[in-house]
């Protein structure tokens, strides 16, 4: 047995020592790096029927990678534009649904660490509360809102403003609202657990050398913050790229989310391989962002989910 | 001076701007549920009713969905909070050159998207299955095991967060002192380090319970045979919406606000007795006159949860009594007379058209002979005046009894009486 397994025995004992370790390999291996590995072998599988599974025709291929990029074989387009644009207008989405967040919630979360009183713990609380709410009655409350009868048309029409109601849905502006609305929440907390923990101190020192308001963020607040600014980003850019309720429910008919494409290989098509492909794309594809945002703004791994 | 005042109004307009986005959609969400229309609507306020609570207790999909839920989400906590407190304790301990990969290891679901991480489990298990031997209903591919597994791979990261948060603040001299007092590992484990840890486990349960009720994107590729609610809740959305999910997500925002409101108050009054201790003095304490301030004093959170409770009662109390029969039957009654109105207009400007049309047609050609028998127009008797005094529907079949009095070519379109309508 090795040094470092004993000590852990003698520091744990036997027993507790056995079901720690256990628990730790079943969540890690078994439930996060296996799986993961499974879906990308099967993603480089061909589409066949459970009892050829493992027979000659179980090959690998890069078929369904090919798909995603080439279309259909023998298909009249040179590339898979539809499915390539969705995939292009979701990153793109889900970046400016980042940035509205950065920008909504920056000032909220400065305030609530920067202020003391009563009414911050009020404040906190009425923001937990629409992150209590399920995520599909969140997404049919915008619903409500931004329907051809919704309120806001109404309002809009009654004020106005518009002859006829606006489609906000077809227009996409319900699901970018609706992304947005749904990853708020995580977006504060980090940049607020942050800044809290800033001394008071230093921003009354940047007041008094003379720098305006707009230099004391730039200097003082956003540098000490960043390690809560890129883990508020970084999270929300993930869950929005990988939302599939909000598109489902607010998106509009013609216009596609990239996780819808793949919960219809899935389930419409009964294409595994496929849909475990897309998902990889998907996968790696926001990992390789995030890292490079990371190297650029040079911040670490570690600092996500303090 | 007056730009700082000028800050502190931007400031209030901005949080006004802020919440109004953040809690507005529940709070139009909540009226919807109260409202008549068969399509949730908040505006134009047609009649209070409850009618939507009483279809979403009867609505069997719902239930179910309530149920499997509830398992799962207990599943999930047993499961997540066992691994997040195993990881958590492993972090404490892990070969340093280590703890940065198993750090980033055990993080990384809560940063995958849960689509990603709902086909992995289907596929890998799917794998296990068929690589054991077991058919396609085996335990396995058991839609309510797949969730549980699904949905604890990320929730045991929220747990670890959460229990790792206080675990750097046990001494571990503790756990050494009672191993040293001859506590076996497993007594030092449940009698000093649970109860030290209580806290923070009952926090990362809820979390867990939480995550686990709301989570879609996970779930929606495992539920197999158990749809939980968020999924009943998803294809009811996804094909034709009804208030009753307004009343749904009208109890949740209750519930949710009552726990708040219940854990704040709490707080507060832990906190308030404390400072009460703290202002007496050595003889009050003694002699037990120490009063404890009462459960409502200076503590707004105590007031705001008994205030809504009693608002709770009456709204209760009023849904049972009440009926909103008559109002409802007055705004059909309302939108019966808008709608014949529109169609009577819609008739009137056909009707000229017509009449245009046959006057220039007049014009050109000869007069056609008279209809053969009885009214071969167009427009029958629709507009004849006995015609409109029937309801919508009941108009197109008086129609055919007003013909044998009609037989000119449009009918009395021209008839005063035919266009005052009533």
């Amino acid at each position: 047995m090795p040094r470092f397994l004993r000590e852990f025995f003698n520091r744990n004992g036997v027993g507790m020592g056995s079901l720690m370790l256990a628990l730790v390999l079943f969540w890690t291996v078994g439930l996060i790096i296996l799986p993961q590995l499974s879906m990308l072998d099967f993603s480089f599988r061909p589409n066949l029927p459970p009892p050829e599974i493992g027979g000659p025709k179980d090959v690998y291929t890069v078929e369904n990678y090919k798909y995603l990029i080439f279309g259909p074989e023998g298909g009249s387009q040179d590339y898979n534009a539809v499915d390539l644009r969705v995939f292009y207008r979701t990153l793109i989405a889900a970046v400016f649904v980042t940035l509205f967040n950065l920008v909504l919630c920056y000032p909220i979360a400065y305030y609530l660490a920067q202020t003391k009183g009563n009414h911050i713990r009020i404040f906190a609380l009425m923001l937990i509360i629409p992150y209590w709410i399920n995520e599909i009655l969140r997404a049919f409350a915008l619903r409500i809102i931004f329907g051809e009868t919704g309120v806001l048309n109404n309002a809009l029409v009654g004020l106005g403003i518009f002859d006829t109601p606006f489609d906000f849905i077809r227009n996409d502006i319900a699901l970018y609202a609706g992304l947005g609305y749904a990853y708020i929440l995580l977006m504060i907390f980090p940049i607020y657990n942050v800044i809290e923990s800033l001394d008071r101190n230093q921003i009354e020192a940047a007041r008094d050398m003379g720098a305006s308001w707009p230099m004391i963020h730039r200097r003082v607040v956003i540098p000490y913050a960043k390690p809560g600014i890129s883990s508020g980003c970084t999270m929300v850019f993930m869950l929005s790229a990988g939302a599939l309720a909000a598109p489902q429910i607010l998106g509009g008919p013609s216009s596609l989310w990239f996780t819808q494409l793949i919960y219809q290989q899935f389930n419409d098509n009964s294409d595994w391989p496929q849909g475990a492909a897309y998902a990889v794309v998907l996968l790696v594809t926001c990992i390789l962002l995030v890292l490079a945002v990371m190297r650029l703004f040079k911040v670490n791994m570690g600092d996500i989910g303090k | 001076m007056r730009s700082l005042s000028f800050m502190r109004v931007s400031i209030w307009v901005y949080l006004a701007i802020f919440f109004a986005y953040l809690l507005g959609p529940l709070v139009i969400m909540s009226i919807t549920a109260f409202n008549s229309p068969e399509f949730p609507r908040a505006t134009p306020w047609e009649c209070l009713t409850f009618e939507w609570f009483a279809a979403l207790f009867q609505d069997e999909r719902i239930l179910n969905g309530i149920k499997n839920s509830i398992l799962v989400g207990a599943g999930t906590v047993v499961l997540s909070v066992a691994m997040g407190l195993a990881g958590a304790l492993m972090l404490t301990q892990i070969w340093p050159k280590l703890r940065a990969t198993y750090y980033t290891i055990i993080i990384a679901p809560i940063l995958i998207p849960g689509v990603v991480i709902g086909i992995s489990t289907l596929v890998f298990w799917d794998r296990i299955n068929r690589m054991v031997g077991l058919g396609a209903d085996s335990f396995l591919s058991n839609g309510l095991f797949l969730t549980v597994i699904g949905q604890s791979t990320f929730i045991a990261s929220y747990c670890m967060l959460v229990l790792v948060a206080r675990l750097q603040r046990y001494d571990t001299a503790l756990t050494e002192a009672a191993l040293d007092l001859g506590a076996t590992h497993a007594q030092a484990f449940r009698k000093v380090l649970l109860p030290f840890m209580k806290p923070a486990i009952a926090s990362a349960a809820v979390l867990a319970f939480l995550a686990s009720f709301e989570n879609y994107n996970t779930t929606t590729f495992t539920f197999g045979e158990y749809p939980t609610l968020t999924i009943e809740l998803a294809q009811k959305v996804r094909y034709g919406i009804t208030p009753a999910i307004s009343a749904l997500a009208f109890i949740i925002v209750v519930l949710t606000v009552f726990a708040a409101l219940f854990n704040e108050a709490n707080i507060r009054r832990k906190d308030l007795v404390a400072m009460a201790r703290k202002d007496a003095t050595v003889e009050e304490l003694e002699s037990g006159k120490f009063r404890v301030p009462g459960f409502l004093s200076s503590n707004w959170a105590a007031v705001a949860l008994v205030v809504m409770a009693c608002a709770t009662v009456v709204v209760v109390g009023t849904a049972t009594v009440y009926s909103p029969a008559q109002c409802i039957a007055d705004v059909q009654e309302q939108k019966r007379i808008e709608t014949e109105l529109r169609i009577q207009e819609l008739r009137q400007r056909r009707a000229e058209e017509a009449a245009r049309k046959a006057a220039e047609e007049a014009e050109t050609a000869p007069k056609p002979q008279a209809a053969p028998s009885g009214n071969n127009s167009g427009f029958g008797g629709v507009f004849s005046p006995n015609a409109l005094t029937g309801s919508g529907e009941e108009e197109e079949s008086k129609a055919p009894e007003a013909e044998d009095s009609n037989n000119s070519g449009f009918g009395n379109v021209f008839a005063p009486s035919g266009l005052s309508g009533d």
